[in-house]
């Protein structure tokens, strides 16, 4: 099987951000990256099902220089090949949104004829949750949202998709497909030392979008929400506490 | 005119629609709003909705439709909207739309802007054109105003429990409710869905529980644990426990929460008497809400609630269980 | 004619010797990696004391280690006498009616008593009392053997009252020499080599305890996978082994019922080299399962009287392991934390900037600190060790002792190092030294000893030499001339970490503290430099969800501290504290009423401060 996964480099997920002068996006300077924790389970996937099915997993990624940590970090851990696509939009710092990306990196990856590529949910900067959606589209290819498990029998693909309220369901579509992985599917594997010096010598292919980007997102402005994550310690009698946190539970944080 | 895609499964209608519809009458301050219901069989659902103060309700009826597949909703939804054209798309932000909405969005070649939490800047002609969107980024640590950006129509979603579906005004009388004719090839839907289902209970597996309670040595004895499962009967939730309650075999292994255990992340966490050591804390510390009732002031559980108590677990949790019978006001 | 036949024996037998003996130094020789030569004057006077004098051997088993010491020295002073006698039997040079010879054999009676009494002690022991670290079967081998050093005793002691020139002396001397020459024969593949080899390998060892070398990328080492990659020191080591039981009788694995033992780990690696299967698995020699059961305690290198070091093995064939993706599940859930977040739990960096606020510490400034407080990972995010650093804090503060903190701190690597991923250690060590050097401390101190290790002996073989000292020994040596406390005295147990005790050797400042400021110190079984592990580390702290045999190590330890009636245990190591206090929970829970499930627990730095008339009151002044 030839499969691709997609992945985003993004700030460090326990990093307070820090907004720039702009105030419309974070300050890159100060941050430090990772792979979005979504796409790492992407990724796991998709070396599982390489273990399982031979062939190949292509990782691609769409951003500035500093994206290569990301693809390095996938080839350590047992992808074949990279494909970055840089320059253009994706050369400074700055958010970039879903269109513009999913539009570079379908581009990228016609010609590759992948039979599955696979993605996370959505990414832990942004989160609009979109881009593997819209690649989908662009690539012409049936997809699945929120995938827990993946029953590959190529040309058969099944697999199961989470709904709301702890349901599930079973799709079936035929290969060619589009996946977007959900968190916490699998055991993300470490990054061996043999991985890591074999990765040394794998190829990354720099890849430049040819159209100039229609921006379908800008962001005005970036800002803290109101609320501190203080501990909100309710008081009072035991009945009277017990009373008024049910129904934050209920009004503000709404998880019942 | 602001167009909202209902939701509905097997004729039952999805609640969100609701907040939809507060949503879009907010955005729509006056101008028309049409409310529209994909499926197959749909018209009760159509006749409930008819009941907001709406334009009009279409349903959007075809075999191809139900069940629900991305294929078969873009392709009818776009036809429904180059009919229709709005100038803004709203959706709750559910599960099937995270699927399709994007999806529709590139078939439109058009703006998407999901999970919004309220709008701001409302123009005075109410065409939704040129306003904000409000919605968090970097997992809630920040928030964002976005404008969607080219031609109309706009497809937004509306984060669950942000807009209030109380607030939706309701129609002097029904709106009407007429069929919108779309061409569905069903042979070009690809996905073949299988019946949706929830897990079988036979093996505890907390890392998918929504609702978790949790009980630690706070609970003295085995004899007082009901009190516990009666608190997590209550709120819907699996019972979890620190690593000293199922070394002395109170509750099972598989119901162990720590570093040698299970990790979680669930919606919700209660931890009843549990003081919070890092190999607990590392087992749960993904959790979205977490609440702790914990009779020590200075547990470390504390540090990472988000909401808690400092009492005896043993009046506060019956009272709790009573306050969680009768219903939201 | 019976010279003849001496020679006969002669060769036969010293051929027989030669051929073993070039074996196995042929599987030495072959073997990767260099003998480390470093330190000649410590290894000299290390050689001196426990090979010559058999101090070691002593101090852990009096009466056998005496026993043991009469023989080897008799064995010594035999030496001379074999070689005379062998030189006349084989009929070069007859030295044995010189005047001398007659001197040095009256000299060697006493010896020969000595070693007679010694041989008899050891075979009762080894035969009727059969103490379990020998064995469940008695050695034939070693029956056998001392049955040879008896009779060429009793054969050297008949040889005064027997005259060499009739039938007795003459069957005298030729039974003696044929014991010579089969004892020669039966050392090499037994464990009696040691006789040839453990002067060699105690001189080899390294004067550090628990030292394992760098892996070196460059040239793409990766560990020890197969039997070919065990290093010189290592079959070494598996040929020196005498089998007498004292790694594994001090194994807190094995004490806890595990599968895992130092001694059948050295005699397994024994078997395979023997065998020639050079591209086996060490996996599979080992049992892989047995290779993670290891905390690093170090406690059976430092017992072995032979220098064998058991450490750079264990984690070497962890490293094999793990560079090969084979880390158990817990490990690389782990690995991922320290890659993602650079410390061992996964916890976000700001909630080590909230304790550092909140605690107001200030950014190390060379200029105007004493010295450098490295907090750790469990002093970053552990709330509960943040209490004790809190105490710390308190101390040096009374005390007007300036210090500061890194501004970015990452886990020290010592859990990656120890678990054998070397890559992911030498990581954080580069990144650490960096910010180190940067700002530039002269003395770094810390109140976790697996830091004090890291920093201050790992990170040196990377050009980092800096003062690392563990908060009690900085304590107790700050608080020296203060007054003793006069509170009424409270029975305290104190656990010495292995890291502490064992490997910096720091045992007596702790009870300094505890006994100037009202500790009434009971020892528990295992204590000193020679504690019982809490089971933490090597990785273990993370390991309770496999399937184990027999108990937990902390399970363990904790009954051996609550045997000692105190009611309080003190520690001076973050795991520690969590490990046994782990270990009271489970306790308190599982057997309420038992002894021990009202103990309390207490770092030894909030002991102190508590106790301390400046540092508890809460007007003294903050630096």
């Amino acid at each position: 099987m030839k499969i691709a996964v997609c992945l985003k480099q993004v700030p460090t997920r326990d990093w307070q951000p820090r907004l720039d002068d702009a105030k419309t996006w974070v300050r890159e300077q100060d941050a430090t990256f990772e792979m979005n924790e979504p796409d790492a389970y992407a990724l796991e996937e998709g070396l599982r099902l390489k273990e399982q099915h031979g062939g190949e997993v292509v990782v691609c990624s769409a951003g500035p220089a500093r994206v290569a940590q990301v693809l390095r970090e996938a080839l350590a851990r047992g992808a074949d090949r990279a494909i970055h696509v840089e320059g253009g939009p994706f050369a400074g710092a700055g958010s970039t949104d879903a269109f513009v990306v999913a539009t570079a990196l379908a581009e990228a990856m016609t010609s590759e004829q992948f039979d599955l590529v696979l993605t996370g949910l959505q990414s832990d900067d942004q989160g609009f949750g979109q881009t593997g959606v819209v690649l989908a589209e662009k690539l012409g290819l049936p997809h699945a949202t929120i995938v827990m498990e993946v029953q590959a029998t190529p040309p058969a693909l099944r697999v199961k998709r989470e709904l709301e309220g702890g349901w599930f369901q079973w799709v079936s579509m035929p290969l060619p497909a589009v996946l977007t992985i959900q968190s916490g599917i699998n055991q993300l594997r470490y990054a061996t030392l043999k991985g890591i010096m074999a990765a040394k010598k794998k190829e990354i292919r720099s890849v430049a979008p040819s159209a100039a980007p229609v921006v379908k997102i800008t962001i005005a402005s970036l800002y803290a929400p109101e609320k501190t994550k203080k501990t909100h310690l309710v008081e009072g009698a035991p009945a009277a506490a017990a009373k008024e946190l049910v129904r934050l539970l209920r009004e503000e944080a709404r998880v019942i | 005119m602001i167009l909202v895609v209902a939701e509905q499964r097997g004729g039952k209608l999805n609640r969100a629609t609701w907040e939809s519809i507060a949503a879009a009458q907010q955005l729509a301050a006056g101008q028309p709003v049409t409310v529209a219901v994909v499926g197959a069989g749909v018209a009760s659902v159509a006749a409930e909705l008819a009941a907001a103060q709406v334009q009009e309700v279409v349903t959007i009826d075809a075999p191809a439709l139900d069940p629900y597949t991305p294929d078969g909703f873009t392709a009818a939804l776009a036809q429904a909207i180059d009919e229709l054209a709005p100038s803004t798309v709203i959706l709750p932000h559910t599960y099937q739309t995270r699927d399709f909405a994007p999806k529709l969005a590139a078939r439109l070649d058009r703006a998407l802007v999901t999970d919004v939490t309220a709008i701001k800047g409302l123009r005075a002609e109410g065409s939704g054109l040129g306003v904000v969107f409000v919605r968090p980024m970097f997992q809630g640590k920040l928030t964002a105003d976005v404008v969607p950006q080219g031609p109309a129509p706009h497809v937004i979603t509306t984060q669950i429990g942000s807009f209030r579906a109380d607030q939706v005004v309701r129609g002097s009388a029904a709106a009407p409710v007429r069929a919108l004719t779309v061409t569905i090839d069903a042979a070009s839907i690809r996905q073949k869905p299988e019946a949706p289902f929830q897990e079988a209970r036979q093996a505890v597996d907390l890392s998918q529980a929504e609702r978790i309670v949790s009980v630690g040595r706070g609970i003295k004895e085995q004899g007082k644990l009901p009190l516990a499962q009666q608190l997590a009967d209550a709120l819907h939730a699996e019972l979890a426990a620190s690593r000293p309650i199922c070394d002395a075999g109170w509750l099972p292994m598989e119901r162990q929460v720590g570093s040698s255990g299970q990790t979680v992340a669930p919606k919700l966490y209660l931890a009843l008497g549990i003081s919070g050591a890092i190999q607990h804390l590392v087992g749960m510390k993904g959790s979205q809400t977490i609440v702790a009732i914990n009779k020590d002031p200075d547990a470390p559980i504390f540090e990472v609630a988000a909401y808690g108590i400092v009492g005896d677990l043993f009046d506060i949790v019956p009272a709790m269980i009573e306050a969680l019978k009768s219903p939201t006001s | 004619m019976q010279t003849l036949a001496f020679w006969v024996l002669f060769v036969a037998f010293v051929g027989a010797f030669a051929a073993q003996v070039a074996t196995r130094v042929r599987l030495i020789a072959a073997a990767p990696g260099q003998f480390a030569l470093d330190g000649f004057p410590g290894r000299l006077q290390r050689f001196v004391v426990d090979v010559v004098l058999q101090v070691r051997t002593i101090r852990e088993r009096p009466i056998v280690g005496v026993a043991h010491a009469f023989v080897f020295w008799g064995f010594l002073a035999f030496g001379g006498y074999t070689l005379v006698e062998c030189l006349s039997g084989l009929g070069i040079v007859d030295l044995t009616g010189t005047r001398w010879f007659w001197a040095y054999r009256i000299i060697l009676i006493p010896f020969a008593t000595a070693v007679l009494g010694g041989i008899l002690l050891l075979v009762v022991r080894r035969a009727v009392v059969r103490p379990s670290s020998l064995g469940t079967t008695v050695s034939v081998e070693s029956i056998v053997i001392a049955l040879f050093i008896a009779t060429l005793m009793v054969t050297f002691l008949l040889g005064f009252n027997l005259d060499e020139d009739t039938i007795a002396g003459q069957v005298n001397w030729w039974v003696h020499m044929a014991v010579i020459l089969a004892f020669l024969a039966l050392i090499p593949a037994s464990k009696h080599l040691h006789l040839l080899l453990s002067p060699v390998t105690v001189f080899l060892k390294s004067l550090e305890l628990g030292r394992v070398p760098n892996l070196d990328f460059e040239k793409e080492e990766v560990g020890l996978e197969t039997v070919k990659d065990l290093p010189k020191k290592t079959v070494l080591d598996a040929f020196t082994c005498v089998e007498c039981g004292r790694c594994e009788v001090n194994c807190p694995a094995f004490g806890a019922g595990k599968e895992l033992n130092p001694k059948t780990l050295i005699l397994q690696a024994q078997e395979a080299l023997l065998a020639g299967d050079k591209d086996r698995k060490l996996g599979a020699v080992f049992s892989e399962k047995v290779l993670w059961q290891c905390t690093t305690c170090g406690a059976c290198e430092n017992q072995c009287p032979v220098g064998i070091e058991h450490t750079p093995m264990i984690i070497g064939a962890r490293r094999g392991l793990v560079s090969n993706g084979e880390a158990p599940e817990y490990l690389g859930a782990m690995y991922n934390h320290l890659d993602r977040r650079k410390n061992i739990w996964g916890l976000g960096y700001d909630q080590r900037q909230k304790f550092v606020t909140s605690a107001t510490l200030e950014t190390f400034d060379p200029a105007k600190h004493d010295v450098l407080v490295w907090l750790g990972c469990a002093g970053a995010f552990e709330a509960d060790f943040q209490k004790s650093l809190r105490s710390l804090f308190d101390i040096l503060r009374a005390k007007r002792v300036r210090f500061g903190v890194l501004s970015k701190e990452q886990c020290t690597g010592d859990v990656a190092k120890r678990t054998g991923n070397e890559y992911m250690f030498q990581e954080l060590a580069q990144a650490n030294i960096e910010e180190l050097k940067a700002a530039g401390p002269k003395k770094i101190l810390t109140s976790c000893p697996h830091c004090v290790k890291t920093i201050g002996e790992d990170y040196r073989r990377f050009g980092y030499d800096v003062e690392v000292v563990h908060s009690s020994v900085f304590v107790a040596e700050l608080l020296r001339g203060d007054a003793a406390s006069t509170a009424a005295p409270e029975s305290v147990t104190f656990h010495d970490p292995c890291y502490l005790g064992r490997y910096a050797g720091k045992v007596d400042e702790p009870r300094e503290l505890l006994s100037k400021f009202g500790g009434d110190v009971r020892e528990p079984e295992r204590n000193r430099d020679n504690p019982f592990c809490c089971g933490a580390g090597g990785g273990l702290l993370f390991a309770d969800k496999e399937e184990e045999p027999g108990s937990r190590i902390s399970d363990v330890r904790f009954k051996q501290l609550t045997a000692t009636g105190a009611e309080t245990v003190v520690t001076a190591c973050p795991f520690c504290s969590i490990m046994l206090k782990g270990a009271a929970q489970t306790s308190a829970t599982s057997s309420p009423g038992s002894p021990g499930s009202n103990v309390q627990f207490v770092d030894l730095m909030t002991f102190v401060r508590d106790r301390h008339a400046i540092a508890k009151s809460p007007d003294h002044p903050i630096s």
